[in-house]
């Protein structure tokens, strides 16, 4: 069984701080780590290694740097590692991802399961595992919490829904994202690590022509959606104080609520 | 954002900046694989695994500590799964060769796994460390069959191993131990005694333990010439490597101690039913020389264990230090309005923290220095060159066992003092780190000990060669910093303090040979102070003199850094140095006082 998973650098977003007065992500000085979602995937895609033999390869695309996020899988086990840098891929919405992930998906050919986190932590738009399926024309399971069964022609995955769990079946080649709730991915082994960064380490790196892609396909180019402007909402936030005795502010808290949308359940 | 128990930016600069560790890799092809950028990358992965996994065990451990009930000791629950977590990493045996599963990694740069690991929480460390060091022993003495049945298991971590010294009446003298071999028919031996305080002698973790067991052969001189080394596992274990029949090692009891409570320590019955059969590892009778090598490994270990604790404490307390407002600005103090300030603010507590400081930096280098000395000694190229890295390891090994510890429980100390009353309260973590630091200065040979074996052995090391190569290092190290302007002081200064203690370290080596001998080893304890001050203000020159340097044309971030460096130099020649010089000419009195008096004069 040969699995594919995808990865990406992400800056670690908990510790991100927010430009006050552009908006933006500050990104300098943060430091960059692997999806944690991804996590999962490459987890999840070694452990049905682990059963039924076969290769792991992990493909990022991203600037050179993202070559430390493909040690980083290659330390927990993977086989091969595959980075898609090039100019001309930078800016790229989902779509144009997706378009180049796949393109490199078909180059390596010769695979079983495509395997990704189910959204990234920096876009949050869990759109690129569901689009490269499309691309690749393969069947696909979304959001999957367990993976039941495996074989040579199908897989059986539970997937979370939000009341409660689907099961669904699938013919191989097959495409998933999964949750954190999958797994809990295991920490790089040194040996391995100390392998993924010697010079004849199994990373490659390809560029727009390696995968023949045109460049005006991809990147800022080949994106149908371009941001405009990205802000964090000016939110001032107003309180005010319910007097009278307890059980009339309580009353008049709950009348207020009823009022507005919020669930109570999801209060109390 | 606040660190956890070490500065990375000055591990970084210790590695890279002082030892260039990645010069190794260009110096011999068995290191090749170690360039910076794996260095960085396996630093990382040390830092995450230690502040993710390992610190969350440390008070849980400490809070349950070990069992033991119906003749079996448990662990800490969440020690299973760190366990376990830990050797599939496989960093039990970073530093060894591969053929034995290990990764022939530079111990240079295996001293940041001992820094943050250690840190994280040494008690739990204390398992696999222990095995390493047994491996050490199997690797280097046991025979083909021996290495088979055993080494893979224990590098993997799949079994642990401990070393058995101490009986109720061998302590420091482990030569008056009394546990008995005799051999059998097979060549194998019988063993029979009592082994008391053996760290992890016996555990829940792993499916056997293999223990070093010094031992006499029936017939066999008194002393220590007549000890010899046995291996000897809990279980014994088949020819085809499976496990067999219980060993007759039975644990009869573990103590309860002021820390490290999450490690056992155990009291161990070796063939009390008159089954106990053991190997013997080395020559008969020379088991000391083959139990130093371990013994050797596991003091610079005990040395990290003691500094994880300082370097855990330091940066708790500058945490603390910013955080916790109290009293107001000394300059403010007759302003009714003025607002309350954090007390690192305040000139006392800076005081403290820059002692804290100085003294974890200038121990960190020294420890990784050593570390280094052993990488320089497996690279050496000449004979000499490798005479004198190994003689550096073995004069520096009391330093960093004996006086790193000595000054890491000061540090855990000041620590505490930061803290206040929170310090002392177990709610915080000062209080767990003071006591798990404490034992360092104890065991593995007490520092009293460890003061000995400088004045007694090391000071004479190849006809003293050795601290005479160690002298021109310093030496050169002053020379280079005279030339810098801001340093010249500082330099000149320690300087005065070298050429004291070169005069000091004659007059005690031949006092120590001399009929005042007992005076001398009286005095051992305050040399050892004194030569560990020494080596640390050698490191402190050293820092700065990189640091001034590069100050200049630094980026942003790192000027406070190196200006940081620069102020640990002057802080210690400024404050320190005069007290070592009290230190040099109080030994030149060499008192005897401590060996006049009478017994009787004694309180009693
Ligand atoms: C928690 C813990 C874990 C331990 N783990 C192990 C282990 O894994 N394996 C093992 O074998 N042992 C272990 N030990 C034992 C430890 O190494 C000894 O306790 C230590 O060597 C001191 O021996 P002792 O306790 O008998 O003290 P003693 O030898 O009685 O020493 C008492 C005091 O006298 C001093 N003294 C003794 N002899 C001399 C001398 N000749 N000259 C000057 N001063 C002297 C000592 O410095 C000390 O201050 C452990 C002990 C503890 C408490």
């Amino acid at each position: 069984m040969n699995i594919i998973v995808l990865i990406k650098q992400v800056p670690n977003t908990t510790k991100v701080k927010l430009d006050p007065i552009t908006g933006s992500l500050i990104r300098k000085g943060i430091e960059s780590i692997v999806n944690p979602d991804d996590l999962h995937a490459l987890e999840a895609a070694l452990t049905i290694k682990e059963k039924t033999k076969g290769k792991v390869t992990v493909i990022s695309m991203g600037p050179n740097q993202a070559v430390d996020v493909l040690t980083h899988a290659m330390g927990m086990g993977a086989d091969k590692a595959v980075l898609l840098c090039d100019t001309a891929f930078a800016g790229a919405d989902t779509w144009a991802t997706s378009l180049t992930l796949s393109k490199a998906i078909k180059k390596i050919n010769d695979y079983d399961l495509v395997i990704c986190g189910h959204q990234a932590i920096d876009g949050d738009t869990a759109q690129i595992g569901p689009q490269v399926a499309d691309w690749l024309n393969i069947s696909q399971a979304t959001y999957v919490k367990d993976i039941e069964t495996i074989n040579n022609k199908e897989i059986i995955v539970k997937t979370w829904l939000e009341n409660g769990f689907k099961r669904i079946s699938c013919d191989l080649p097959a495409l998933l994202t999964v949750i954190s709730e999958i797994n809990e991915p295991r920490y790089p082994n040194i040996e391995f690590m100390i392998q993924a960064c010697l010079d004849k380490a199994p990373i490659k790196i390809w560029n727009a022509a390696d995968i023949g892609v045109n460049t005006c396909d991809v990147g800022l180019e080949g994106s149908n959606t371009h941001v405009i402007k990205t802000f964090t909402p000016d939110f001032k936030r107003q309180n005010e104080t319910l007097t009278g005795s307890k059980q009339e502010s309580v009353s008049q808290l709950l009348e207020r609520l009823k009022k507005s949308d919020t669930t109570i359940a999801h209060i109390f | 954002m606040a660190q956890f128990i070490s500065d990375r930016r000055d591990i970084d600069f210790v590695l890279h900046e002082q030892l260039e560790a990645g010069k190794l890799a260009e110096m011999n092809e068995d290191f090749e694989e170690f360039d910076k950028k794996t260095i960085d990358l396996i630093v990382s992965e040390v830092r995450t695994l230690a502040v993710k996994e390992i610190l969350p065990t440390q008070k849980e451990g400490d809070e349950q500590g070990c069992t033991f009930k119906d003749g079996k000791v448990t662990t800490p629950e969440s020690f299973k799964r760190l366990y376990k977590i830990f050797n599939e990493g496989e960093w039990l045996a970073m530093t060894e060769s591969p053929e034995w599963g290990g990764q022939g990694m530079p111990r240079t740069i295996s001293s940041v796994a001992a820094e943050y690991f250690n840190g994280a929480n040494y008690p739990f460390m204390m398992y696999p460390g222990l095995t390493h060091g047994a491996g050490k022993i199997i690797e280097e003495f046991g025979t083909e069959k021996q290495k088979q049945l055993f080494l893979k298991n224990m590098f993997t971590g799949k079994w642990t191993g401990t070393m058995l010294l101490t009986e109720p009446n061998a302590g420091s003298d482990v030569g008056a131990l009394t546990t008995s071999a005799k051999q059998n028919d097979d060549g194998t031996y019988s063993i029979t005694g009592e082994k008391i305080f053996i760290s992890s002698g016996d555990h829940d973790l792993t499916e056997n333990i293999i223990h070093p067991v010094l031992a006499r052969i029936e017939g066999a001189p008194e002393g220590t010439k007549g000890i010899s080394l046995f291996l000897v596992p809990k279980y014994k274990v088949n020819d085809d490597g499976t496990l067999g029949d219980f060993n007759d090692v039975i644990c009869t009891g573990i103590e309860h101690k002021l820390g490290i409570h999450s490690n056992s320590t155990c009291s161990l019955a070796l063939g009390s039913k008159g089954d106990c059969v053991g190997t013997l590892i080395g020559e008969k009778n020379k088991g000391m020389k083959a139990m130093f090598l371990m013994m050797n490994e596991a003091r610079l270990l005990v040395g990290f264990q003691g500094f994880s604790c300082a370097t855990a404490a330091y940066m708790y307390a500058i945490n603390y230090a910013k955080q916790r407002i109290q009293g107001k600005n000394l300059l403010e103090i007759m302003d009714t309005n003025a607002q309350s300030v954090s007390i690192i603010k305040h000139p006392d507590v800076r005081r403290q923290l820059m002692k804290m400081k100085v003294f974890v930096e200038g121990m960190r280098s020294l420890l990784y220095y050593v570390s280094y000395c052993s990488d320089m000694a497996a690279v050496a190229e000449t004979e000499e060159e490798k005479q004198k890295f190994q003689g550096f390891v073995e004069i520096l090994t009391p330093i960093a066992k004996g006086y790193v510890t000595d000054r890491s429980f000061e540090v855990c100390s000041q620590g505490m003092q930061v803290y206040g009353g929170y310090g002392y309260i177990e709610e915080y973590p000062m209080a767990q780190l003071l006591r798990d630091c404490r034992i360092t200065m104890i065991y593995e040979g007490t520092n009293g000990i460890q003061a000995m074996d400088l004045l007694g052995r090391k000071l004479g090391l190849n006809k003293g060669k050795t601290v005479m190569d160690l002298f021109q290092e310093i030496q050169q190290t002053v020379i280079a910093a005279k030339e810098i302007a801001e340093l010249k002081d500082y330099a000149e200064k320690i300087e005065k303090a070298l050429n004291k203690f070169g005069e000091i370290a004659m007059h005690m080596g031949q006092t120590a040979m001399s009929e005042k001998v007992l005076s001398a080893f009286a005095n051992a304890h305050p040399f050892q102070d004194a030569t560990g001050d020494l080596v640390v203000a050698w490191m402190l020159l050293w820092r700065a003199s990189i640091a001034a340097q590069k100050i200049e044309k630094a980026k942003k971030k790192d000027k406070p850094f190196y200006d940081g460096l620069i102020k640990s130099l002057q802080f210690f020649v400024e404050t320190h140095l005069p007290i070592t010089m009290g230190n040099l000419f109080a030994l030149k009195n060499t008192s005897s006082a401590a060996i006049d008096i009478d017994d009787a004069a004694f309180a009693g």
